[in-house]
C-alpha cells in the first residue's frame, strides 16, 4: 500500500513536473516578455518611430497595450523618415540616453553598428528565450535584414516588398484581348520580364485610350525611383561593384539599358508621371486610371477597401477597383525589399533590458500579427504565420491572393544595398534619376554617377567598403540567385 | 556740499581701492551681457572653424586635425562652384525684378485711392506666408496633374498641354523665379512705399512747374531721396537671395539633378543628408568671407557707410 501510495505520489509529481515544463514550453515570446517586464513596472520607454501613420501602431495600440499589461509607459518620438538616421546618430553622438529603441532601416544597419550606435542583440534573444520565433520570421528579412558583421542589430518588423498591382477586369476582358492579341500577336498576360512589361504596358495605353486609362504607371519621383532601379538593374544582371577593384559598374551596358528603358515607358504612362510620388500613383490606380502599377504592399490592401474608412486614412482616395485588383511579382520576379524597418535598441539606452522586452514583444508571433492587420499603420505581413493566418486571409475576398504574393516575395526578394555611408551612394542614385526625367544621356548619368560612386568609396577607404560589401553580397538577398 | 567733495572728505586719494569699482563700474555692468552675447555668437564661430580644420563625420569617431585639406577640397568640388554659380544667377535675375515691380507698385500706391489699405495688406500678405509653404504652395499650382496653372495655360493653347515646371531644365528656372519674386516683391513695395511717401513733394511739384518730365523728376529728385532706403532693401534681399533654400528645397529639392541646388541647399546636403561636418564648417567658412566681401564691397558702393 505505501509503496502503491509512493508510486502514486511519484507519477503525480512527475506529472505535476511534466505539466510545468510543457507549460513553460507553451509560453510564447510575448508572454515571456509581458512576464518579465513586469519588473520594471513603473518605467518609461522611449522609442523612435516614423512619424505619421506608423506612428499610430505604438501610439494606439502596442504603447497602451503593452503599459497594461506590465505598467510601463512608452514615450513615442515621431521622426519623419528623411530625418530617422540623423537623429539617431546625433543622439548617440551626443550619449544622452534619450532613446531607448529605435526603429532602423536595414540599408543603416552597416553605419550604425559600426559607430557602436545599436546593441547586439544575440544575447538578448537567448536569455528572454526568442530564438525559435525569431527563426519563424520570413527567412528573406531574417537572413538579410537583421545582421551587420554577424551579430543580430535589429529584428525585422515590416514586410517591405515592392508588388505589382494589375487590374484583373483589364486583363480577362474578352474584348480588350482581342484587341491585345491583335494588336501584338500574342495572348494578354500579365508581364512577367521588363520587355514584355514594356510590350503590355504601350498596347494598352492605345487600347484603353477611349476609356482614359493608361497601361501602367509607377511613382517616378527620385527617391521611389531610386529603389525600381536598384531591383531592376539586379533583375536584369546588373552588379554594383567589382567586388575586387570595388570600381563602381553602375554604368554598365544592362544600367544604360535600364535608364533608357524607364524613360521610354513614361511614354505610354500618364503625362507628368516624371512628377508623381507614392500619393498621386496610388489615386491614379485607386480611379482606375491604370491597368498596371508597382508599389508598397498596403496599395493592395486600400485597393480592396480595406480600413480606408479609418478616420486616419481620410486622405486615401476611394477606391473604385475594390475586387478587380490581382497580385503578382514585378517583371524579372526578384522584388524590391525597399527600405523596410527593424527594431533596434540604442547602445545609450539607460533601459536596454526593458527596452529589448518591449521590441520582443512587438516583434513577436503573436503581436506581430495583430500589428500587421492594423489597416492604418503601414506594418507589412513579414513572418510565415502572417502569410497563412486565417483572420488575414479573411480581411477580402481576393486576401489569399495578396498574401501569396506577399509570401512569393518574401521568398524571392533582394534587398536595398546596404554598405557604409549608402544615403550617399542613393544620393547620386536619385540625382541620376532627376537627370534622366531631365532628358540627359543615360550613358552621361551613369558614367557621372559611377565617377561619383568611386569617390565616395575611396573616400571610406577601398578595403574598409570592400569587406562591408562582401557581407552584403554574400547575403541571399543581396543579388538575384 | 558735493558728492564729490563728499567722496573725497570720506576717502578721497587714500583709499584708492574703494574707489576702482566707481571707475570701471561701466564695464562691470555691461561684461555679463558682453560675455553672454560673445558666448553665444563667437563660440560656435570659433568652434565651427575649428572643426573645419579636422576631419569629422557624423559616421565616424575621428577627430584627428585635417590641416587645410577641407579648404584645398573646396576649389576641387565643381557641385560647390556650381552650386554658387546657381545662387548667384538666381539673386542677378531676381533681384532687380523685385525691385522694379515693387517700385513700380509704390509708385501707384503712392496716390489715395479707394480701398488703398485693403489693397496694401493684401499685397504684402504673401511676404508673410513661410517660404516653405509658399514653395509648397506653388509646387501644387505647377503640378501637371493637379495644378491649375498648366490647364490655364492648356485652355488659351486650345489643347492640354505638358509642362513639367519642375522637372523640364528651361522650365526650373521660371518656376522658381515666379515664386521668389510672388513672395518678395511685396517686402520691396512696402519698403519703397515708405521711402516715396516720405519725399517732399514741393520739390517734385516745383520741378514739374519747370516743366520737368517723369522720368528726369524721378531720376532727379525721386531717387536720390529713397536712394538710402533703396540700398537698405537692395542689401537686405540680396544677402536672403544669396541664402535661398525653402523655397527651391520644396520645389525642385536642387534637382532636376542638381540643376537648382544653391550653396545653401549643398551646404545643407552635405551637412545633414552626407553628414560630413567638417567640410561643411570650410564650405560655412567659405560663404561668411564671400558673403563678407560682396557686402563691404555693396555697403562701400552704395555710400552707406557715409
Amino acid at each position: 500500500m505505501n509503496l502503491i501510495k509512493r508510486l502514486g505520489l511519484t507519477a503525480a509529481g512527475a506529472l505535476i513536473a511534466a505539466s510545468a515544463v510543457s507549460a513553460a514550453w507553451a509560453e510564447s515570446a510575448a508572454e515571456r516578455a509581458v512576464k518579465e517586464a513586469q519588473k520594471y513596472k513603473g518605467q518609461t520607454i522611449t522609442i523612435v518611430w516614423e512619424a505619421g501613420l506608423q506612428s499610430l501602431d505604438p501610439l494606439n495600440f502596442s504603447g497602451p497595450l503593452w503599459e497594461k499589461l506590465t505598467g510601463m509607459k512608452v514615450k513615442v518620438v515621431e521622426v519623419q523618415t528623411a530625418e530617422m538616421f540623423t537623429k539617431i546618430m546625433q543622439e548617440y553622438r551626443a550619449g544622452t540616453g534619450a532613446y531607448d529603441a529605435l526603429n532602423v532601416m536595414p540599408s543603416w544597419m552597416p553605419d550604425l553598428a559600426n559607430a557602436g550606435a545599436l546593441e547586439p542583440l544575440d544575447a538578448y534573444v537567448d536569455k528572454y528565450g526568442y530564438k525559435d520565433e525569431f527563426q519563424k520570421i520570413a527567412p528573406i528579412y531574417r537572413d538579410n535584414w537583421a545582421k551587420a558583421n554577424g551579430k543580430i542589430y535589429g529584428l525585422p518588423d515590416d514586410g517591405d516588398v515592392f508588388i505589382m498591382y494589375f487590374r484583373k477586369d483589364i486583363f480577362e476582358d474578352p474584348k480588350i484581348k482581342d484587341a491585345f492579341k491583335a494588336k501584338t500577336g500574342h495572348d494578354l498576360s500579365v508581364p512577367k520580364t521588363w520587355k514584355e512589361f514594356g510590350e503590355t504596358g504601350s498596347a494598352l495605353t492605345e487600347i484603353l485610350k477611349p476609356q482614359n486609362v493608361y497601361g501602367a504607371a509607377f511613382f517616378r519621383q527620385p527617391p521611389y525611383t531610386m529603389f525600381m532601379f536598384q531591383e531592376r538593374f539586379r533583375n536584369e544582371g546588373g552588379k554594383f561593384f567589382d567586388a575586387e577593384t570595388m570600381k563602381a559598374t553602375i554604368n554598365s551596358d544592362i544600367g544604360v539599358k535600364v535608364l533608357t528603358d524607364m524613360r521610354n515607358e513614361n511614354k505610354f504612362m500618364p503625362p507628368g508621371v516624371e512628377q508623381w510620388g507614392f500619393v498621386e500613383n496610388l489615386a491614379a490606380f485607386m480611379a482606375g486610371q491604370t491597368a498596371m502599377t508597382i508599389s508598397w504592399p498596403p496599395y493592395g490592401r486600400w485597393a480592396a477597401g480595406y480600413g480606408t474608412d479609418d478616420k486616419a486614412l481620410n486622405w486615401v482616395p476611394k477606391s473604385t477597383v475594390g475586387g478587380k485588383v490581382g497580385y503578382a511579382l514585378p517583371p524579372g520576379g526578384h522584388p524590391e525589399l525597399a527600405a523596410g524597418f527593424d527594431l533596434s535598441i540604442a547602445s545609450t539606452s539607460k533601459n536596454k533590458d526593458a527596452a529589448y522586452l518591449f521590441i520582443q514583444w512587438l516583434n513577436s508571433e503573436d503581436i506581430s500579427l495583430q500589428r500587421v492587420k492594423l489597416p492604418t499603420t503601414l506594418r507589412d505581413p513579414f513572418r510565415d504565420s502572417h502569410y497563412t493566418d486565417a483572420g488575414y486571409l479573411a480581411l477580402w475576398p481576393d486576401a489569399k491572393d495578396y498574401l501569396k504574393t506577399l509570401k512569393d516575395a518574401s521568398l524571392a526578394g533582394i534587398f536595398d544595398l546596404s554598405v557604409l555611408q549608402t544615403d550617399k551612394y542613393e544620393e547620386v542614385l536619385r540625382q541620376a534619376i532627376g537627370k534622366l526625367w531631365a532628358g540627359e544621356d543615360p550613358k552621361v548619368i551613369l558614367d557621372a554617377a559611377a565617377g561619383e560612386w568611386d569617390g565616395i568609396t575611396k573616400k571610406i577607404g577601398v578595403d574598409k567598403q570592400k569587406a562591408v560589401y562582401a557581407d552584403w553580397a554574400s547575403k541571399s538577398g543581396a543579388y538575384p540567385k | 556740499m558735493t558728492s564729490a567733495s563728499h567722496a573725497d572728505n570720506s576717502g578721497g586719494a587714500h583709499h584708492p581701492s574703494r574707489r576702482m569699482p566707481d571707475h570701471n563700474f561701466r564695464y562691470w555692468i555691461i561684461a555679463p551681457s558682453v560675455f553672454l552675447l560673445l558666448l553665444i555668437g563667437l563660440f560656435p564661430l570659433i568652434y565651427s572653424l575649428v572643426v573645419s580644420f579636422q576631419q569629422i563625420t557624423m559616421t565616424d569617431y575621428d577627430t584627428s586635425f585635417a590641416g587645410l585639406t577641407n579648404y584645398a577640397q573646396l576649389f576641387d568640388d565643381a557641385r560647390l562652384w556650381q552650386s554658387i554659380a546657381h545662387t548667384l544667377i538666381i539673386t542677378i535675375i531676381a533681384l532687380p525684378i523685385e525691385l522694379v515691380f515693387g517700385l513700380a507698385m509704390a509708385h501707384l500706391f503712392l496716390e489715395r485711392m479707394p480701398g488703398r489699405q485693403i489693397f496694401i495688406s493684401l499685397i504684402v500678405l504673401p511676404t508673410v506666408i513661410s517660404p516653405v509653404v509658399a514653395g509648397a504652395t506653388w509646387r501644387l499650382l505647377f503640378d501637371q496633374r493637379y495644378g491649375p496653372i498648366n490647364q490655364v495655360i492648356g485652355w488659351f493653347a486650345g489643347h492640354d498641354v505638358i509642362m513639367l515646371w519642375n522637372i523640364t531644365p528651361h522650365l526650373v528656372y521660371p518656376a522658381i523665379l515666379i515664386c521668389e519674386v510672388w513672395q518678395w516683391t511685396p517686402f520691396m513695395f512696402l519698403i519703397l512705399l515708405a521711402a516715396l511717401s516720405n519725399v517732399d513733394k514741393s520739390l517734385t511739384e516745383a520741378a514739374e512747374l519747370d516743366g520737368a518730365g517723369f522720368w528726369r523728376i524721378f531720376f532727379k529728385i525721386v531717387l536720390p531721396a529713397i536712394w538710402p532706403v533703396m540700398a537698405i532693401a537692395i542689401l537686405i534681399r540680396g544677402v536672403d537671395l544669396f541664402r535661398i533654400f525653402d523655397v527651391i528645397w520644396a520645389l525642385t529639392s536642387g534637382g532636376p539633378g542638381t540643376m537648382t541646388e544653391t550653396i545653401s541647399i549643398y551646404t545643407y546636403v552635405q551637412g545633414f543628408q552626407q553628414f560630413e561636418s567638417s567640410y561643411t564648417a570650410a564650405i560655412a567658412f567659405l560663404i561668411v568671407g564671400l558673403m563678407s566681401v560682396i557686402v563691404i564691397w555693396a555697403i562701400r558702393r552704395m555710400g552707406l557707410a557715409k
